[in-house]
């Protein structure tokens, strides 16, 4: 086959240097020593002093080079067909390494427009760039047989094979999907996850919530008549006291794919300590499930498997999901950022003078609560437009809580009424009084209660 | 004391006292002269509290310390780190405003302060609950690294430079993601910045394990110093390495060393030095407190970096921040990832920061309050340790000490570009990502907005975190 040799410009890549690697025909042969390791350049940096080779696409594609002329065996390596040649008899030369340094050689993609055509973009690999020209300018000649996924070079579409199918996601509205990310973009925008939310109830689950486990339920079910895909088996988010027997299960489908990932460690740890809502179910559950399951065994490492971060965390998720409540239904109140808002509200409706007579508050001492409004503010620098107004927060409170000079020294040196309301607010705010200032004030105020 | 209860006379407000009287048999602590405290409701002594906190901090910042000595008296009786979310911010700002009042007296502040034991297990622990019971870091972490792999597509060689360098969830998140890109991992280098070596050792650890585990090349240098001391040469960023930096809460440190520089710079107007720094004014003159407190607010404040105004002059005040900033960029890094409090605790007056505070950190407690028990330990935790020490930073100190100072978004986004830096809008998918997070989340009140090419993290609506992508911008 003839060999097209392309004598470029060194890459201007700094980087260690390689070793030699298998060579095209016509040259010596390497022997790999099989107990030196390989020295892998760092990806992307391809060594400057390497060759650069270019094949053409036929060359690139044929599989076997070197035919035994006799039985036109093809053979990928010359050393193969060599060691073959024995068999018939016919002179055979394995070539040891020769005694000057192979130099390295790097491949170019024959295709123009491609990256990897360049070659400060080379692979070290003739094998790589085999695979690599397959998959990106080649024809997808295998197909999954499962889900309609092709693929272009043998070995993505055994391996992925091995994994199509073993675990699907089911959406609440029914969807099956058996690619994680497109599951979870669906999910973000599902109508009936909405619907869910929407109806989010309060009470914590205290049975089945507690220690939600998953279990993969590998059966052949009838498909959904909704669904057009061919996927069989489906994951059920029931939670079962037991763990499966085979946490390893857990193994997420998807290849190549960087989306899940990127929170799946994060996920795993957010679920532990917020609420699990039933309605949330099939995915915080799978993501609990896998905080279970790492607990109780370390799944194997697979790039894409939900591993969790914490690995001394054991102890941790223990806590976290102990911890679990979901504690609103139990703590009724209003929540201090609504309280603020209303305690700046008042301020800002209260300049109505019926409205504090309303609510009970002598407006004799207006004028000296507006002088301790205007101290304050005098110390406040009020930045403009920051939500309710800070300005409108301390008037709030002023007007409300303020000093009235002649009610009761709110201190109580000489609280003589008592002035104890028995509830109600408007009750509270007469007997409260000022004295805030210091000085005590000892004033009955019979006259307002 | 006592006379509040004895007396009853015309005491009755609405009502006969018969009921008043009722009312006294109810108030088991006959001892406290307040029983009708007692009987407030919720939403009452709620509002109540943010009353006497706003004029028991007004007194504090007129230099009245006899009547702020009284008001924190009345906050005591309804203050509780046990009880709902305002009493417990009310005992954080009490604290805060007492320990302000307290630094006039170094001494006194110095003796009680003398024996605290401070552990960097507890610390570190903390930070852990932080990260597991609000999502706000989580949050960051997903944003953060999605954009990290978006603009590292297609790169082979990763250098990461994390600002603080504590919780390697992140990276083992990003380890995960970046092994299973299509064009696989790229070789990744991370290095960490923190000022405890254990920490460092033992995110080092963790990270290495999971890069082993996922085959992946990777390294990790740490860096043992303090944010304001670093050193870029020591970050040993290589020619040909695509960079990224991670900075999560930390940019607003270095503001801090910015103040102290300047009030060592400003001119002394009067005898004393022209700052709110008790201790120094106390040393110089031996007047009454009263007097000084009179003496600073007539003196006025000493400029300080901070945010009352956007006018140049005061973002070229800091000069430190912007020699951080011009560092990092002469780095050249692919990115910039900054996480920082949407909300502005650097005012130079104490009202002002405590205004915004308030608001701010009674978000973060009624993010607490919906996820945990009034009695969990691990929300008393956080709520002391992490938020009462912000709060006391934000509130008592001043000058260098103070170092929670916070400031919004577009006071950073300023300033990052004035630094040189262009702002990479984050992707529609990172936000989907940080919605769906949320979603497993299950708790109701996060909510996630995009602004401006920013994402914003907030508590209903109250914004709290904001996220902001940069990139070195050179020549356009």
């Amino acid at each position: 086959m003839p060999v097209e040799l392309e004598n470029s410009s060194p890459v201007t890549v700094s980087t260690a240097s390689g070793e030699a690697s298998v060579t095209s025909s016509g040259n010596q042969t390497a022997i790999q020593a099989a107990t030196q390791k390989k020295k892998r350049n760092l990806p992307g940096m391809p060594d400057p002093d390497a060759e650069v080779i270019a094949l053409s696409p036929k060359t690139l594609m044929t599989t076997n080079r070197f035919v035994c002329e006799i039985c036109k065996k093809g053979f990928q390596r010359d050393q193969n067909l060599q060691l073959h040649r024995r068999g018939h008899n016919l002179p055979w030369k394995l070539r040891q390494r020769s005694s000057k340094e192979v130099r390295k050689r790097v491949y170019v993609c024959p295709e123009a427009s491609c990256v990897h055509h360049h070659p400060s973009r080379a692979l070290g690999d003739l094998t790589g760039i085999k695979k690599h020209f397959s998959r990106k300018h080649g024809e997808k000649k295998w197909k999954c047989d499962k889900c309609s996924k092709k693929y272009a070079v043998q070995s993505d579409w055994k391996a992925h094979s091995k994994t199509c199918g073993t675990r699907e996601y089911r959406c609440d509205c029914g969807t099956l999907f058996s690619r994680r990310d497109s599951f979870i973009t669906h999910r973000a925008f599902c109508d009936a996850l909405a619907e869910e939310s929407a109806r989010a109830q309060t009470v914590p689950n205290s049975n089945s919530e507690e220690d939600p486990k998953l279990q993969i339920v590998a059966t052949s079910s009838p498909p959904p008549p909704a669904s057009s895909s061919t996927i069989i088996s489906a994951v059920l988010p029931i939670q079962t006291p037991e763990l499966p027997e085979n946490p390893t299960g857990f193994r997420s489908g998807v290849n190549g794919n960087s989306s899940n990932s990127v929170f799946a460690s994060l996920f795993a740890s957010a679920t532990a300590a917020g609420n699990l809502q039933p309605q949330s179910a099939a995915f915080s559950d799978l993501i609990c499930a896998m905080a279970c399951s790492e607990r109780q065994t370390h799944i194997a490492p697979e790039p894409t498997s939900l591993c969790l971060s914490s690995t001394n965390g054991s102890s941790l998720f223990a806590a976290a999901q102990d911890r679990r409540q979901y504690a609103s239904a139990s703590q009724p109140g209003m929540s201090a950022t609504a309280l603020l808002q209303k305690a700046a509200q008042m301020g800002a409706t209260a300049t109505n003078a019926s409205l504090l007579r309303g609510l009970g508050i002598a407006l004799s001492g207006g004028s000296s609560g507006q002088d301790e409004s205007l101290q304050w503010n005098h110390h406040v620098e009020v930045e403009g437009g920051s939500g309710p107004g800070l300005r409108e927060l301390m008037m709030g409170s002023s007007s409300l809580f303020g000093p009235k000079p002649t009610t009761l020294d709110f201190l109580g040196l000489g609280m003589n009424g008592g002035g104890a309301p028995v509830g109600g607010f408007s009750a509270l705010i007469k007997s409260m009084g000022g004295g805030l200032d210091g000085g005590p004030e000892i004033k009955p105020n019979s006259s307002l209660l | 004391m006592g006379g509040m209860i004895q007396d009853e006379g015309s005491s009755s407000v609405t009502s006969s006292p018969l009921q008043f009287f009722s009312l006294m048999s109810l108030s088991p602590n006959l001892g406290s002269p307040y029983p009708w405290l007692r009987e407030l409701k919720s939403e009452e002594r709620g509002l109540y509290l943010i009353h006497l906190i706003l004029s028991c901090a007004n007194h504090v910042a007129a230099g009245s310390l006899e009547n702020a000595n009284i008001g924190l008296e009345q906050i005591s009786h309804l203050a509780s780190p046990d009880g709902d979310t305002m009493q417990r911010i009310a005992a954080y700002f009490t604290e805060a405003l007492a320990d302000r009042i307290l630094k006039a007296w170094p001494g006194l502040h110095k003796a009680l302060n003398s024996t605290r034991i401070s552990s960097i297990s507890e610390g570190i622990l903390v930070q852990r609950l932080f990260f597991e019971l609000c999502p706000f870091l989580k949050l960051s972490y997903v944003i953060t690294n999605q954009a990290i792999i978006e603009a590292m597509e297609g790169e082979k060689m990763v250098h990461i430079i994390d600002l603080h360098s504590a919780e390697p969830a992140q990276w083992i998140a990003l380890l995960q993601a970046l092994s299973a890109r299509p064009e696989g991992p790229p070789h990744l280098r991370i290095t960490g910045i923190h000022e405890q070596k254990e920490v460092l050792e033992q995110t080092a650890i963790r990270l290495t394990e999971e890069a082993e585990k996922l085959d992946i090349a990777f390294q990790f240098n740490p860096i043992v110093c303090k944010l304001e001391n670093l050193d870029v040469e020591s970050l040993r960023v290589k020619t040909g390495e695509a960079l990224a930096i991670s900075s999560v809460l930390q940019l607003h440190y270095i503001l801090a060393s910015d103040d102290e520089l300047l009030r060592k710079k400003s001119p002394p107007t009067s005898k004393n030095s022209n700052s709110v720094h008790l201790q120094r004014v106390l040393q110089m003159n031996q007047s009454t407190l009263g007097e000084l407190l009179e003496k600073d607010l007539i003196n006025g404040h000493s400029p300080s970096p901070d945010s009352a105004s956007s006018s140049p002059q005061s973002l070229a005040a800091s000069a430190k921040m912007e020699s951080f900033l011009t560092a990092l960029w002469g780095l050249s890094p692919k990115l910039m990832v900054v996480t920082e409090q949407e909300s502005n605790h650097n005012g130079s007056t104490l009202m002002e920061r405590l205004f915004e505070a308030l608001y701010f950190y009674a978000a973060l407690f009624d993010c607490l309050e919906s996820t945990l028990s009034r009695a969990s330990m691990e929300r008393l935790k956080v709520e002391k340790m992490l938020f009462g020490e912000e709060i006391k930073n934000i509130i008592a100190c001043e000058g260098a000490e103070r170092k929670e100072r916070h400031e919004k978004l577009e006071k950073w986004i300023q300033r990052l570009d004035l630094a040189g830096f262009g702002k990479v809008p984050l992707s529609y998918y990172g936000l989907l990502q940080a919605k769906r997070l949320l979603l497993s989340y299950g708790c109701d009140g996060y909510r996630i907005k995009e602004e401006n090419g920013c994402l914003v993290i907030c508590w209903q609506d109250r914004s709290l975190f904001s996220v902001s992508a940069w990139r070195c911008r050179r020549y356009d």
